[in-house]
């Protein structure tokens, strides 16, 4: 390409023609090296999308195409600026992203749809003679011919089947379910709508106009914190990424922002050059802890025992030996600290109890309203109690007062947060707090102090309405708590770091390693740093804290870090916890649509954590009894006597968490019933789950009658990559061949539930039918019945937002879908109308009766004062109170194409809303009517706002949501104000008229409107950060007290011994003695299993290009330290074998220095499908990083009915934890790739 | 119009009862237009045989498995040499245009790079032109027949009868590198070892070894630049 003999190298040509009086001259040598630049870089349009993938990056890209081929991509640079003295967001994007255009053409996509070559010999046999359903009815009917497929899922024995027949098939299972079993056998799953909203309404919407059980996602991930709705009644909210810019001191915690966070991580480097200094917690030297000032290397899992040492030099520095007017003023505004709580009395003991409410005075301070929520306090001026503004009884019921003036009703207070002074307290009396350090396993460091722990209080006596009762406040049992003398005598307090006390910093040397004079520093530096800034320290933490199963210890230790100084709501300052990609921006737009809100209220939604515990039996394997969680503390109650799934299925009947199924009966036949006998579904249910007539489905999980029966499976690689306890889906609810060693509760002759029902033989395949949608074949597909091809991110339109920067953007379809492949909107409105085509064989207009738990941001947040179980005989069964409610919806099946594909009636009719507001939105509606037009067809939705195409469906929640429509944004402030009586609307009306459309984001990303949804505010005065509204607008945070709530004090946090933070050592999951026969004697190192997200991959995409495969090491790897490599006699890329009695996975070993002694990395997630050979123990090819894990169940994430603590999908419920697992590792002496021909149908060919 | 390459390209398509069909006319066309040998076309008998007689799911189920699923075996021709990188878009482009300049455009779903396209593409030209084309592809195509045969497919015999047409056998250079490099198949555990293989890495430009560039320089620093005087 050097076009030497093209070029003159000695003459020059004389021909000198020129033109524009000479200042241009035509040359006759030849350009045709040009075309080789121009033939690279060509394209006809350059197109805006993004990469709808489980990632906050969130980045515009600029996508080339010529000829409807993608041909290259660059990032866009167009974000709107900052502001003056801040960098911009741009540029945006990291290696992954910028191999995605490769992906779209890898011989790993997804062509055309593919069934189950069994299934679809069996159905077009049956299809000769039948109707659908019947056809389906008839496969599902014969155990032999079931098994025929379900048993070889994973093996190989697809074919193609074209769009007609295959939503044919779907359908018909969907209606014969349905109608069978009840709509909510049929599930879904598919997580983060952030990445794309409309790609997942297309399935949500779909299957709530069913009564399909849509299952949460952010949960069963484990990146919900637990411990932000705890505090905040807030799912997550997080400051954006630019006001990192803004903190001048920065904690970087279990969170590798370089590696993981990388579009955002330059906002990190411009800090530290602005200034800002960063201490980096990480057990690893991660790339993150090459930019701290000081590296703090904590054995993993004891984060919490860190943050606690901490605590305690910031509060005897800070608050006790000198008070920091800041912090002080902050925290008896803004915190529980001064609120009052009750002393509970157990055998001559004292121990912290409920919060003091308005209820427990004879008067009850004059509070008519709730007084059962009202929390109370000492007013300092006149030392009366009273009963604050804010707290969670002014929300509900009456308005203007709930705020957080410092005022009770119109009367201005002062509260008082100790009662210190002589003058304050009546006596000093003992009270018990838990110790769990003695739990800790052999792999942790274990302190001899007594597991209860007995510290002075100072308390004031009071007369109630029930008798004398002790009380303190907050802030004095916090002190306790975190073992500070205060010059009230008795034991268990230290004056001293160096005192061997839990929670000093000598004590916390022991547990964590760290040395105590570094945690004195950081601890100093934080709080200095704050107390100059007034609260512009921030903590960076992220999944290698939340993942274990105490994590809300770490979290919460780390939150009353920020909140002793004052660093929550301040720019600048907070916590920051990037752990999924949870933020949907215009989110009360979004849920109309997704979950047809416009058609039907409620929705089924479910916990994924909890219903794939029960589901893929994972129960049934339970190594950890609640006997050793509990704390030595407790309430009198049989607490150690019920197994975990015992709490959960509890938890469901009293209305705490949702169920799927709810009930044994079909819902269809249950409302068929009520309206036969005349009652409203409420009472009907009301009365069969009392004479036992109707059985909640949780109660006996393998009945036949109660398995999930098809599911959809969409934008997630659930068994490749998400599901903890990977060989228990295989085994139960897939029912094929899987590398389990571990026996199950009656094998191996322990102790059962007593209220889950035990049958001996577990089922094995308990789905009929498995679909994805997918567009490369990922391991969730290969063990699919159907798989759908699904457009990928440059061949859809769509909408994406993140939670570190305030843009929204869109994806668009730059080309048309490659193959025969269709956009997930498309797809579902074709199994849409195949089932509105199938469905009237079996079912018409009917009567669903849905359950629905107590939510949160609804009066139903106020149900349960006091536990009560009402089949304890506690209570009368009151649906919605002591009981879940359960509410009738009309289902049209015939109809459900037309209601899919227009918006519904009560959008108009009803209006809109979310976190507890609502707004009118005939507006709204009828400009939609004019955008997206209106139905022309006849039926039931003649002009209605039409919703057919996708960009109709972002036009929906656009036009909807505050964030993205000025007027609506006033309307909700407005909405607020009558609540808060305080007025917010300012924050949006100088946006008012502005109204985002599809195509104002596809011209450039847009920055949203403030609205009440979210704490923060977007503002040309501050970046983004949570909590901004509460303390900037005085508006409660959404817990029990209204303030941040550093005291949990419900029953079941009390009796698990989490009432305050404390240090609980990871749990003992008991899998590594079982398979400890597994080695049979060769050397092998026993080492802590964690999963942190890699570089190479954004969970398991791009794991499989080769690429990144390239740039790691091409296959799934283990990273060790260089001692545990010698135990066990490894050397770097060795084959290593790494199990547990959950199973086994196969990988190389990286030995390095990075790795702290006693830990094993995997990262989180390498496929299956790639470069895995067959273990030695199984026979079978080796698992995936999942495979060693199975998820535990915790108690207190299951409270609900109970302000802050009450059930929101995927808000509060359980979690799927899993790093507290351990494992074998072994070298393999014998690689085996299992390519033998008769096995070759094995899952990873 | 060559029909061979028509027969061929509906070979390679995913099985259908009418390909079943039609087996009889392809033996037919193969015959009498004589593009294949008599052996190559005695070696496409078995794919022809199992074509006709075998269970249609069976069939599917086996393609599928085959193209469909298996990285190393894809018919997307570009797979091979640019796989993921960033070529590939160019180099579909070029191809589409090729197609173009032959009169004719792309419809349906599949790509430009797909076999059975580029055939169907083949059956329109001279036999001469059609045979440069093949040529240009002729290492892939080549390797193609390679991993087939190891795979035991009847499936190797039309992918050898093409990359012979083509003239181009599986022990020429670009082969054989192709085969060595580009082969993740995972039956292969030697190559898919050498790729796992990294090299060690030097950090100090060593004169005795290490890189040329450093090495010639430093020796050059140390040769005097003129003899000392005696």
């Amino acid at each position: 390409m050097s076009h030497l003999l093209d070029r003159l190298n000695f003459l020059k040509s004389t021909r000198q023609d020129t033109f524009a009086d000479g200042h241009g001259q035509t040359t006759i040598e030849s350009r045709d090296w040009e075309e080789v630049y121009r033939n690279r870089w060509r394209h006809d349009k350059i197109v805006r999308s993004t990469h709808g993938v489980n990632c906050t990056g969130s980045c515009s890209w600029k996508i080339y195409v010529k000829s409807g081929i993608v041909t290259w991509e660059t990032q866009q640079t167009d974000y709107p600026r900052t502001r003056p003295d801040m960098p911009n967001h741009e540029p945006r994007g990291c290696a992954r992203g910028a191999s995605y255009s490769w992906y779209l053409y890898s011989a790993n996509r997804v062509k055309t749809p593919l069934v189950r070559g069994r299934l679809m010999r069996l159905w077009r046999e049956m299809r000769k003679t039948m109707t659908p359903v019947a056809a389906w009815k008839a496969i599902q009917a014969d155990p032999a011919k079931r098994d025929s497929y379900t048993k070889t899922r994973g093996k190989g024995g697809f074919v193609r089947a074209d769009w007609e027949e295959v939503t044919e098939i779907i359908a018909a299972a969907n209606a014969y379910t349905t109608k069978t079993y009840g709509p909510d056998r049929v599930f879904g799953f598919s997580p983060i709508p952030a990445m794309s909203m409309v790609s997942y309404a297309a399935g949500s919407r779909y299957l709530s106009l069913m009564g399909g059980t849509c299952m949460s996602f952010y949960d069963w991930y484990c990146d919900l914190p637990p411990a932000s709705p705890q505090t905040w009644g807030e799912q997550t909210d997080v400051p954006e990424s630019a006001d990192w810019y803004n903190s001048s001191f920065m904690i970087l915690w279990g969170s590798n922002v370089p590696q993981t966070r990388t579009p955002d991580a330059h906002f990190y480097t411009e800090a530290r050059y602005r200034g800002a200094k960063s201490a980096v917690v990480s057990p690893d030297y991660s790339e993150a802890a090459k930019f701290g000032d000081i590296w703090l290397n904590p054995q993993a899992g004891t984060d919490a025992a860190l943050a606690l040492a901490f605590g305690h030099v910031i509060l005897r520095e800070y608050h006790l030996d000198r008070q920091v007017p800041y912090f002080e003023d902050y925290t008896r505004k803004y915190s529980d600290f001064p609120l009052l709580v009750r002393l509970d009395e157990k055998d001559g003991r004292y121990v912290p109890g409920r919060m003091l409410r308005a209820a427990d005075f004879t008067d009850g301070l004059g509070e008519a309203n709730n007084p059962d929520w009202k929390t109370v306090g000492i007013d300092s001026k006149t030392g009366d109690i009273v009963a604050p503004n804010g707290s969670i009884g002014f929300r509900w019921g009456e308005n203007g007062y709930w705020n957080l003036e410092e005022r009770a009703g119109e009367q201005a207070i002062e509260l008082s947060s100790t009662l210190i002074l002589d003058e304050d307290h009546d006596d000093v009396v003992g009270v018990d707090f838990p110790y769990f350090g003695g739990a800790a396993t052999e792999h942790f460091t274990r302190c001899d102090h007594p597991d209860v722990l007995t510290r002075s209080i100072p308390v004031r006596r009071l007369k109630l309405k029930d008798g004398d009762a002790l009380v303190t406040t907050v802030f004095d049992l916090f002190c306790a708590n975190y073992s500070l003398d205060r010059g009230l005598g008795g034991d268990n307090v230290a004056s001293s770091y160096d005192a061997d006390v839990p929670f000093t910093p000598a004590w916390a040397e022991k547990i964590t390693g760290v040395k105590a004079d570094r945690i004195i520093a950081v601890a100093r530096e934080f709080a200095t740093n704050a107390e100059k800034t007034n609260g512009k320290s921030m903590v960076i933490l992220g999944a290698g804290l939340n993942h274990w199963y105490h994590m809300d210890m770490a979290y919460r230790g780390i939150i009353n870090m920020l909140v002793m100084c004052g660093c929550v709501g301040q720019s600048g300052g907070g916590w920051s916890h990037y752990v999924g990609q949870e933020k949907l921006r215009p989110q009360t737009g979004w849920t109309a649509l997704a979950f047809a809100l416009d058609w039907a209220r409620p929705p089924r939604h479910m916990n994924s954590t909890s219903a794939w515990y029960a589901h893929t039996d994972q129960w049934r394997y339970e190594t950890v009894t609640a006997g050793e969680i509990v704390s030595p503390t407790a309430p009198a109650g049989n607490w150690a006597e019920r197994s975990l799934i015992d709490y959960n299925i509890q938890a469901e009947r009293m209305g705490w968490l949702p169920s799927a199924p709810q009930l044994k009966t079909n819902p269809l036949d249950v409302g068929r019933a009520a309206k036969a006998a005349g009652k409203t579904a409420a009472e009907f249910v009301a009365e069969g789950l009392k004479s036992g007539t109707l059985e909640m489905s949780c109660e006996d999980p393998d009945a036949p009658e109660n398995w999930p029966r098809n599911l959809f499976v969409w934008r997630s690689n659930l068994l490749g990559s998400s599901g903890k306890g990977h060989e228990y889906f295989l085994r139960h609810l897939l029912g094929t061949d899987h590398g389990m060693l571990g026996k199950d509760l009656g094998e191996e002759g322990r102790i059962k539930p007593v209220e889950a029902k035990w049958h001996d033989t577990a089922p094995e395949g308990k789905l009929d039918l498995l679909v994805t949608l997918d567009f490369r074949m990922s391991t969730t597909c290969v063990y699919s019945d159907i798989v759908l091809p699904t457009a990928s991110w440059y061949e859809k339109d769509d909408l994406n937002t993140s939670d570190m920067h305030p843009f929204i953007h869109p994806l668009q379809a730059a080309v048309d879908p490659a193959y025969e492949s269709k956009s997930d909107w498309e797809i579902f409105k074709a199994i849409a109308k195949k089932f509105s085509e199938v469905a009237p064989e079996v079912l018409g207009v009917e009567d669903d009766v849905v359950s629905l738990p107590m939510q949160h941001d609804s009066p139903g947040e106020l149900a349960q004062p006091f536990v009560a179980d009402w089949k304890a005989g506690e209570c009368e069964l009151i649906p919605g109170q002591t009981a879940p409610n359960y509410i009738a919806v009309e289902r049209d099946y015939p109809n459900l194409y037309k209601r899919f594909t227009a918006l519904g009636p009560l959008m108009e009719k009803v209006g809109n809303g979310g976190k507890g507001i609502a707004w009118d939105t005939k507006v709204e509606v009828h400009h939609l009517q004019d955008l997206n037009g209106q139905v022309s067809d006849e039926g039931v939705t003649q002009g209605m706002a039409r919703i057919d195409t996708a960009i109709d469906a972002c036009e929906v929640i656009l036009m909807l949501a505050p964030e993205t429509n000025g007027d609506v944004a006033v309307k909700a402030w407005n909405a607020l104000e009558k609540i808060t009586g305080r007025e917010h609307a300012h924050l949006a009306a100088a946006k008012q008229d502005e109204k985002i459309r599809f195509r104002d984001i596809a011209a450039q990303p847009r920055k949203i409107i403030s609205s009440p949804t979210w704490s923060g505010i977007e503002s040309e005065e501050v970046s983004y950060n949570a909590g901004y509204t509460n303390v900037h607008e005085l508006i409660p945070w959404r817990t029990l007290s209204g303030r941040q709530q550093l005291y949990q004090d419900h029953e079941w946090m009390r009796a698990f011994g989490e009432g305050f933070v404390t240090w609980r050592p990871p749990v003992d999951l008991k899998t590594i003695a079982p398979a400890m026969v597994q080695t049979g004697g060769d050397k092998h190192v026993v080492l802590n299993f964690i999963t942190p997200h890699q570089k190479w991959g954004i969970h398991s995409t791009y794991s499989d290009n080769l690429l990144m495969l390239t740039l790691n090491r091409g296959g799934p790897v283990v990273w060790m330290s260089e001692v545990d490599a010698q135990k066990a006699g490894l050397a770097d890329n060795d084959w290593v074998e790494v199990f547990n009695s959950n199973g086994v996975l196969t990988a190389r070993v990286v030995v390095s220095q990075r790795i702290k002694e006693g830990t094993l990395f995997m990262y989180h997630a390498q496929e299956k499908i790639v470069n895995t050979p067959g273990s030695q123990i199984t026979g079978k090819r080796g698992g995936i990083h999942n495979s060693v894990t199975r998820t535990v169940l915790k108690p207190t994430h299951m409270i609900g009915g109970y302000a802050q603590l009450s059930y929101g999908f995927n808000y509060y419920g359980t979690v799927g934890s899993n790093r507290d697992e351990f494992v074998i590792v072994r070298k393999m002496d014998k690689v085996d790739w299992l390519d033998t021909p008769a096995s070759t149908k094995e899952a990873a060919e | 119009m060559i029909r061979t390459f028509n027969a061929l390209s509906a070979l390679l398509c995913y099985p259908q009862i009418d390909l079943q069909a039609a087996i009889p006319e392809i033996r037919t066309v193969l015959a009498g237009e004589a593009v294949l040998t008599p052996a190559q076309i005695a070696a496409v008998q078995p794919l022809l045989e199992r074509m006709e007689t075998s269970d249609i799911y069976d069939l599917q189920e086996a393609y599928v498995l085959l193209f469909d699923r298996s990285r190393t075996l894809s018919l997307n021709l570009f797979e091979h040499i640019h796989g993921e990188s960033r070529d590939r878009g160019g180099a579909m482009v070029d191809l589409l245009e090729t197609y173009r300049a032959g009169g004719f455009d792309l419809v349906g779903p599949e790509l430009p790079d797909h076999l059975p396209v580029l055939l169907e593409f083949l059956s329109t030209q001279a036999l001469t032109d059609a045979r440069g084309l093949l040529a240009d592809a002729g290492p892939i195509l080549a390797v193609l027949a390679e991993r087939l045969a190891r795979r035991e497919t009847p499936y190797a015999a039309v992918l050898a009868a093409l990359a012979d047409l083509g003239q181009a056998a599986s022990d020429t250079e670009v082969a054989a590198a192709l085969l060595a490099e580009s082969d993740d198949d995972p039956e292969d555990l030697a190559a898919l070892d050498a790729v796992w293989e990294e090299a060690q890495v030097t950090f100090a430009p060593d004169p005795n070894a290490g890189c040329p560039i450093s090495r010639d320089i430093l020796a050059k620093i140390d040769a005097p630049l003129r003899p000392a005087s005696a």
